[in-house]
């Protein structure tokens, strides 16, 4: 059975991108628009890899981060992240929120910067999954 | 009735980042979630004889918008706060009440209207609209503007003006919440001249005065006993202009009102004091609605 990856992206084309790529590696593509969802879709389907953006509606890629990070039955699952934020942001941002209270978490398995070209996140993808 | 999430309405050339960061203090209360919004009008893209529709129009400006919100979100996103972003084609206020219920967001800003002349005469302005429309508290920010005073933190010195509307009552509630950014409230209740005809001798002015003066009181002490210093004030007059008068004595940084009745098609076009001031004044105003079950 192929390996479920799911694309959480505002951006309709994004996620088009995305899941082109994934469908055309022989994965199965799931799709969801924003952290809330994403994370709804991440407990009801329990997906092998997220592709994260981070500034998203309704709860963004910083949060749902730490969210699946700090579930015990959610932590394992690997996250990419694809997104236009810079990785310094996104790595000061979990600081700010670890010194406001919050747990110490991971850093991502791979940190994209927007754009990527296809053979690229390809590439990741399969080193993420083996 | 804290505000936890504001959205953050910009074309760029009326609120900029600088606007944000002046209202970043509402983090002293209970703001932690900023969602910007940026709604390109249909005008904009819309089907030009021999051209069709003007995608690369459209992608040039969201991307445009992306990138804005990409550096500001990267601001805020290191200070821990939560952001969001929607960068959408439509029409200006039906978007925004969308993203507002989506986000269940406590607070809109806007800036002054986005209309032409013209456009305001046949379909009036888009903040008149939006204030017709939202149930959401809506801040009408006036930052860039060169007819308006410069205000560091708006929510520091607000002026509520009451008129024992539901509105205005709600607003007292609002403002009461914001206990750590607020200084001092001055509470202003204009006794209009309207009124004052009916009575003819100074003895029965002097009762309406003191009337109000002692509602205001009460309400002085619910803020004090909240933490926030209060004071209050009657004038009397047109409505707008004392409010202003008031702003300037007490060297406001914001006026505050609650918004009348959604269902008026008189208030709707004629306008009403809030909607003026919203509109005409030189303050940042603060316009609360009353709760949805009050209406």
């Amino acid at each position: 059975m192929s390996k479920k990856v799911l694309v959480v992206d505002d951006d309709p084309d994004v996620r088009l991108f995305s899941v082109t790529v994934l469908e055309e590696n022989g994965y199965t593509p799931l799709e969801a628009e924003d952290g809330e969802s994403g994370l709804k879709m991440i407990k009801e389907e329990k997906p092998d890899l997220v592709i994260l953006d981070v500034l998203m509606p309704r709860q963004s890629g910083v949060r749902l981060y730490r969210e699946l990070k700090t579930a015990k039955a959610l932590k394992d699952v690997k996250v990419i992240i694809l997104s236009g934020i810079a990785k310094k942001t996104f790595l000061r941002s979990q600081k700010a929120l670890t010194e406001f209270g919050g747990a110490e978490i991971p850093e991502p398995e791979i940190y994209l910067e927007k754009p990527v070209e296809p053979d690229e996140l390809a590439e990741v993808i399969k080193s993420v999954l083996g | 009735m804290e505000i936890k999430k504001l959205l953050f309405v910009t074309k760029f050339e009326e609120l900029g980042f600088d606007a944000l960061r002046s209202l970043l203090n509402l983090r002293k209360s209970a703001l932690e979630h900023v969602v910007f919004v940026n709604v390109i009008e249909r005008d904009r893209v819309a089907m030009r004889r021999g051209k069709g529709y003007q995608k690369d129009e459209e992608i040039r400006l969201r991307e445009a918008a992306n990138i804005r919100f990409i550096d500001w979100a990267e601001n805020l996103f290191e200070q821990g706060m939560e952001v969001g972003c929607y960068i959408v084609v439509g029409g200006l206020v039906p978007e925004v009440i969308k993203a507002t219920q989506k986000e269940d967001a406590d607070l809109i800003v806007i800036g002054r209207s986005h209309k032409g002349v013209l456009e305001h005469l046949y379909s009036g302005s888009d903040v008149t609209e939006l204030l017709h429309r939202a149930w959401t508290p809506v801040l009408v920010y006036k930052h860039l503007s060169e007819t308006a005073i410069s205000v560091k933190e708006p929510f520091v010195r607000p002026l509520v003006a009451i008129d024992w509307s539901p509105g205005s009552l709600r607003a007292v509630e609002y403002i009461k919440a914001l206990k750590n950014v607020v200084q001092e409230v001055s509470l202003v209740h204009v006794a209009i001249e309207k009124d004052l005809k009916e009575t003819s001798s100074a003895m029965s002015i002097q009762k309406i005065r003191k009337q109000a003066r002692n509602k205001l009181e009460e309400i002085c002490d619910r803020f004090e006993a909240a933490g926030i210093k209060a004071r209050a004030h009657v004038y009397i007059g047109d409505a707008k202009e004392e409010i202003e008068k008031a702003a300037k004595d007490f060297e406001a940084t914001l006026i505050v009102l609650g918004s009348s009745s959604k269902t008026s098609w008189v208030e709707r076009w004629l306008g009403s004091t809030p909607r003026k001031i919203a509109e005409e004044s030189i303050y940042p105003t603060l316009i609360v609605p009353p709760a949805k079950s009050e209406e």
